[in-house]
């Protein structure tokens, strides 16, 4: 009966290679996975987003983050936050704030409406 | 603020020129997120701030200029870099090998580098032009990776279009999950080889 012949290390590196290369993608795999959004998930707020992408994407009026802004919802302004902060001489970081704020004011009514109460059983 | 948003914002404002500029640029091997750019590209387009058809026509014409570039860069210094690798590396037959492998499979692989993933493909141009590939086949490959990428990307930027950031954070992730499956069956197919070897050694023997 032939002896069957021990691995040389060029197999001991490709086998390496295949268990790293499978953990790395395991690992992406559940990180990507982790990620990927849910329809009522948030976008986190970022400088290159206009109001109408937030409005949209935060599921909210247009004309609530206008205000917030202290800008007027006719003609609808569609440059971005970054743009918006430097012709008002602001950081982008506040208007940020603001529409965070702005949006959490919007949703705290529904927020704390009353569920109706639980029907008694017989 | 990062060069990604800075180059979003200005997607936002000043549109398709700079999805064009963006995707040339990166088509040489600069990296930029043009693929980000795609996605929110996508995104306006559903919004009714870019029009479908010139943001296709215009991005795959960028891409497909700057694989060009890639790939005559590669051919013109093919001579040299044959020169080198015959002196240094040992002989004028491993290039003439690395030339036949990519004839046989240069093809799927220039047309999944162009959307699948995207890190390699400046590379796959360089290199393609290097080990000579047929520029008639380079060129069909290319347009036809180009143009599935472009509308793959747009379509995902259609369909999440309130959702841009978290959509490309996680097609990050995905590109990884995507070249550590090739790397895994790369090294699967070697081992297999390796194993069928041996036991055919041990049977002849």
């Amino acid at each position: 009966m032939n002896k069957q012949q021990p691995l040389g290390w060029q197999q001991w590196l490709l086998i390496a290679g295949l268990v790293l290369s499978l953990v790395v993608a395991a690992v992406f795999a559940i990180h990507g996975l982790q990620r990927f959004p849910r329809r009522q998930a948030d976008e986190q707020i970022r400088g290159w987003m206009s109001v109408p992408y937030i409005a949209r994407s935060h599921r909210v009026p247009a004309a609530l983050c206008y205000a917030a802004l202290g800008l007027p919802a006719q003609p609808p302004d569609r440059r971005p936050l970054m743009f918006i902060a430097r012709a008002q001489h602001r950081p982008v970081e506040t208007l940020i704030v603001e529409l965070q704020n702005a949006i959490a004011h919007y949703r705290l009514p529904s927020v704390l409406t009353p569920t109706a109460p639980a029907r008694s059983t017989p | 603020m990062s060069l990604g948003d800075q180059l979003l914002a200005a997607l936002a404002l000043y549109g398709l020129p700079v999805l064009f500029g963006t995707t040339f640029i990166a088509s040489l091997g600069i990296p930029l997120p043009d693929t980000v750019l795609l996605i929110a590209a996508g995104s306006f387009v559903q919004q009714g701030d870019l029009n479908m058809l010139w943001t296709i026509v215009l991005t795959a014409v960028a891409a497909v200029l700057g694989d060009q570039v890639g790939y005559w860069a590669g051919r013109w210094g093919s001579d040299r870099i044959e020169g080198f690798i015959s002196r240094r590396i040992g002989g004028v037959e491993r290039m003439q090998a690395a030339q036949a492998l990519a004839k046989k499979w240069g093809g799927p692989g220039i047309f999944f580098s162009r959307w699948l993933v995207t890190t390699l493909a400046p590379w796959l141009n360089l290199t393609s032009g290097i080990a000579l590939y047929p520029y008639g086949q380079f060129l069909f490959w290319d347009i036809l990776g180009d143009v599935v990428g472009v509308l793959i990307y747009l379509t995902i930027g259609d369909i999440f279009s309130d959702r841009v950031q978290a959509i490309t954070d996680a097609l990050g992730s995905f590109a990884w999950v995507v070249i550590g499956l090739i790397v895994a069956a790369f090294c699967a197919w070697q081992l297999a080889k390796y194993f069928r070897a041996a036991r055919r050694a041990r049977v002849g023997s």
